[in-house]
């Protein structure tokens, strides 16, 4: 575990994550109090790479569970392994005739056969799924909730009893607690809001795009080759063009899928040209090209 | 320290952030651990312990900058007074509390008075009755001077202060402006509103308070100096504020100014209402179906599929454990609002352009128009603004000419041509206007068009059925072509609609019954 806020940041930067202060004290808080991040903000600031990251300052496993439309417990939670029941249940058919044998009746055979139910659902027919698996680590892991937005209400609300008490109830085991606290990060796009419950129980960290300053460390770091003037030039370009009210401004990775465009052309200077050419790799809408292009043309005769 | 974290987790409920008593807690859990050596730290800990939504963050860190930020700097004390009571530093800065109404344009304006020199007055006074919290929290969020007036108190001499107040705001008409009417918008001239609130009794009880506090005499003379001071710069302060503020009125005198300025009063409504809406809005979400599929898809939920149910469990030597269920998957619904914003309707066009932001942000498909005599799609705005920005954009009148008559006819028609491909059995489309088109054709056909091709039409009017034959109203008309027509003149009977659009919804096979014309007219739009 971390041990102050400046030991977040450092081990984050060792895995070449930039974070601000800001970040770091959400992280450290969470992972002393325990409770889980709720991470918000629009697509491509780095959400999902922060858990794992997290997962990987700390050196413990990575859970992932990408949430969607129709996610229930048995793909999140746990589900039984009809197949392996039934296995054994083939298999103890001879050893039955040992178990029940000196039973007298039909009823005496069934209550002594109802004695050993729990064997069939025991444990170890149970399939762990991503929130089992992260409640039953021995050391405590990184779960990640990808896009929580994406998963139906009703899937909210099963996860409440999770997140505040790290446990769930499966209903012919009991509940199950975690042996270690997991680190919980929950990721949303906002396509939706969430509830006041889960909300209420998560840490809130809103990422946004990250300043200029912050964009060309990134860029440095996760694009080497890079020359610094190309890169200077390159964030700035970006920049300018989230304000251009654009439908989908260009995330991080789209900046660094940029500037590995532009290194795998050689280029060493951003010009009129080569933001034409190479609009597509940042631009996914028509008209977004368009106010781009429009821009392009206004500064460069500028 | 609990004590002010719980003060000021009531300041964020005041502002209509809501805060949990858990989240409290664990604000205070935060905080012990991130310790309180930095202000960012506590900022960053308060902020991600009791903010859960974006919106929020804004009014935080508005709130938080005000509220830690008048606590006097903690600075090692010049002087040191060997009786005095040694609770907290030296004051280097005496200063007003910002407006909390907090007007984008005046933010940055700090208005600190800088005295002669460094006025050292807090170390004599309890700092509890000095907190800053009293002025913030006080029943009226205007800027206040009671601090200020504290510290004028230590001059012993009421009349000299009641005297110097009175030539101050003589001529400045000093008054409560709670809210601001865009119709009396311009003032008589010279008589400037002035938002602050001097306290007006409180001069004799804090004489009393000083005494009771055991203030020194001799004490209370070396500091009335500096009060003096501070006395005589008050008119000078005065002024410096009015001139402010007219400043700021002289450059909002244009019309979407105060579109812009009476619009956030209207939409700023009471908390309780808005959690009303947002669970309005959530109980749309759900109950508002779209058609059902042709296919059979596979869910939690249907019918036994045969072949997929005995392939699937093969490898169990065909004993069916994992059935396969399907059933025909209600396809997600698509709705396209068209809202009338003339004058007539304006009041509930705000109220429902509120509750269809926030169905825009539910659903992935909704379409909104608006509409006086043209139509202008806002779906875009609504997704790229925040609610009050867009309804801003809506009103002033940039998109369509929104002082003209309402034309419903012309409207239908632009939308239906318009919206060609945009209508379909999923689609749900809903009307909101009062159907008077000022003795323009009605032109139901066009609207005919649209109701044939979409799932349903809803048309929501303000006004009672009684009032549609009353000049001008194409609305019995109308209601013959639309599934239905819903009178709603409030929040509740707007939630009331969500419900009907349920019932309609589980009756499937009853489609548009009503456009069968062989009812006889009085029975028709008895839905509600």
């Amino acid at each position: 575990m971390f041990e102050d806020i400046d030991d977040v940041r450092e081990r984050l930067a060792e895995q070449r994550y930039v974070c601000d202060r800001r970040l770091a004290t959400v992280v450290f808080l969470a992972t002393k109090i325990g409770k889980p991040i709720l991470v918000e903000g629009p697509a491509g600031v780095g959400k999902t790479e922060l858990a794992k990251v997290l997962a990987g300052a700390l050196g413990v496993e990575l859970i992932r569970l990408q949430c969607y439309e129709g996610l229930d417990e048995a793909k999140a939670l746990y589900e039984w392994e009809y197949g392996k029941q039934l296995l054994y249940t083939q298999v103890l058919r001879e050893k039955i005739g040992e178990l029940l044998g000196p039973t007298r009746d039909l009823h005496e055979a069934a209550t002594a056969l109802r004695g050993q139910e729990d064997v069939f659902f025991s444990e170890s027919f149970l399939v762990e799924r991503p929130i089992l698996r992260a409640l039953r680590a021995e050391e405590s892991a990184v779960l990640l909730l990808d896009e929580i937005d994406r998963a139906d209400e009703e899937f909210e609300a099963f996860l409440l009893e999770f997140l505040s008490d790290y446990q769930v109830s499966i209903p012919e085991i009991g509940t199950v607690e975690a042996k270690s606290v997991p680190i919980v990060v929950l990721t949303s796009n906002r396509s939706r809001e969430l509830s006041e419950a889960l909300k209420r129980r998560c840490l809130h960290l809103q990422l946004d795009y990250p300043a200029q300053q912050v964009e060309l460390e990134i860029v440095r770091l996760k694009a080497p080759g890079i020359g610094d003037e190309l890169a200077a030039e390159l964030v700035r370009a970006i920049q300018h063009m989230r304000g251009l009210e654009l439908r989908k401004a260009p995330s991080i990775g789209e900046t660094l899928d940029w500037a590995q465009a532009l290194v795998v052309l050689g280029a060493d200077h951003l010009t009129k040209e080569l933001i034409e050419e190479t609009l597509s790799v940042i631009i996914k809408y028509d008209r977004d090209a368009e106010k781009a292009r429009e821009w392009t043309g206004s500064s460069a005769t500028s | 320290m609990d004590r002010v974290v719980g003060d000021f987790v009531a300041l964020l409920r005041r502002h209509r952030v809501r805060v949990s008593p858990a989240e409290g807690l664990d604000a205070l859990e935060g905080l012990r651990l991130v310790g309180l050596a930095e202000r960012e730290g506590v900022r960053d800990t308060l902020r991600t312990t009791l903010v859960k939504s974006g919106e929020d963050i804004a009014t935080f860190e508005r709130l938080f900058d005000l509220y830690f930020g008048l606590q006097p700097q903690p600075v090692t004390p010049a002087r040191v007074h060997p009786h005095v009571h040694d609770n907290g530093g030296t004051a280097t800065e005496l200063r007003f509390g910002e407006d909390l109404e907090g007007d984008p344009d005046d933010g940055d304006h700090d208005h600190s008075h800088a005295g002669p020199e460094p006025i050292d007055l807090r170390r004599f006074l309890d700092e509890d009755k000095l907190r800053p919290s009293h002025d913030i929290h006080g029943e009226s969020e205007r800027l206040r001077l009671s601090v200020f007036g504290q510290h004028l108190m230590l001059n012993r001499n009421p009349d000299t202060l009641q005297k110097a107040l009175r030539s101050a705001t003589h001529q400045l008409r000093v008054k409560r402006a709670r809210s601001f009417n865009p119709g009396a918008v311009a003032p008589e001239a010279g008589a400037e509103e002035l938002p602050v609130e001097l306290p007006p009794v409180g001069f004799d009880e804090l004489v009393d308070e000083l005494r009771e506090l055991g203030v020194d005499e001799r004490l209370v003379a070396a500091l009335a100096a500096q009060a003096d001071d501070i006395l005589r710069a008050l008119p000078e302060l005065l002024k410096e504020l009015l001139e402010r503020r007219r400043r700021l009125a002289a450059s909002s005198f244009d019309d979407e100014e105060i579109t812009r300025r009476s619009l956030r009063t209207l939409l700023d409504l009471p908390p309780a209402d808005q959690a009303e809406l947002e669970a309005a809005v959530r109980r749309l979400g759900r109950q508002i179906h779209g058609a059902r599929g042709r296919r059979l898809k596979p869910d939690r939920v249907g019918r036994i599929s045969v072949p997929q149910t005995l392939r699937r469990n093969l490898s169990y030597e065909g004993v069916p454990f994992e059935p396969v269920l399907r059933r025909r998957r209600e396809q997600r619904p698509r709705l396209v609002v068209l809202c009338d914003v003339s004058l007539s309707t304006r009041n509930l066009a705000r109220f429902w352009l509120h509750l269809v932001y926030g169905l825009q942000g539910l659903f992935s498909k909704v379409r909104t128009f608006v509409f006086v005599a043209d139509v202008a799609e806002v779906t875009q705005l609504f997704e790229a603004q925040t609610l009050e920005r867009a309804v801003e954009t809506i009103f002033s009148g940039s998109l369509i000419d929104v002082d003209e008559n309402s034309d419903f006819g012309k409207a239908a028609e632009q939308l239906a041509s318009g919206l060609e491909a945009g209508l379909g059995r999923r689609t749900t489309v809903v009307v909101l206007g009062d159907g008077r088109n000022n003795g323009r054709p009605a032109n139901a056909s066009a609207l005919e068009e649209i109701a044939a091709r979409a799932r349903r039409l809803i048309w929501i009017t303000p006004e009672p059925k009684w009032g549609w034959t009353l000049g001008g109203c194409d609305m019995p008309l109308y209601e013959r072509i639309c599934t239905r027509v819903e009178v709603v003149r409030n929040a509740e009977e707007l939630g009331a609609v969500a419900e009907t659009l349920v019932r309609d919804a589980t009756a499937p096979g009853r489609r548009r019954a009503v456009q069968a014309p062989s009812l006889p007219p009085e029975r028709l739009g008895e839905g509600r």
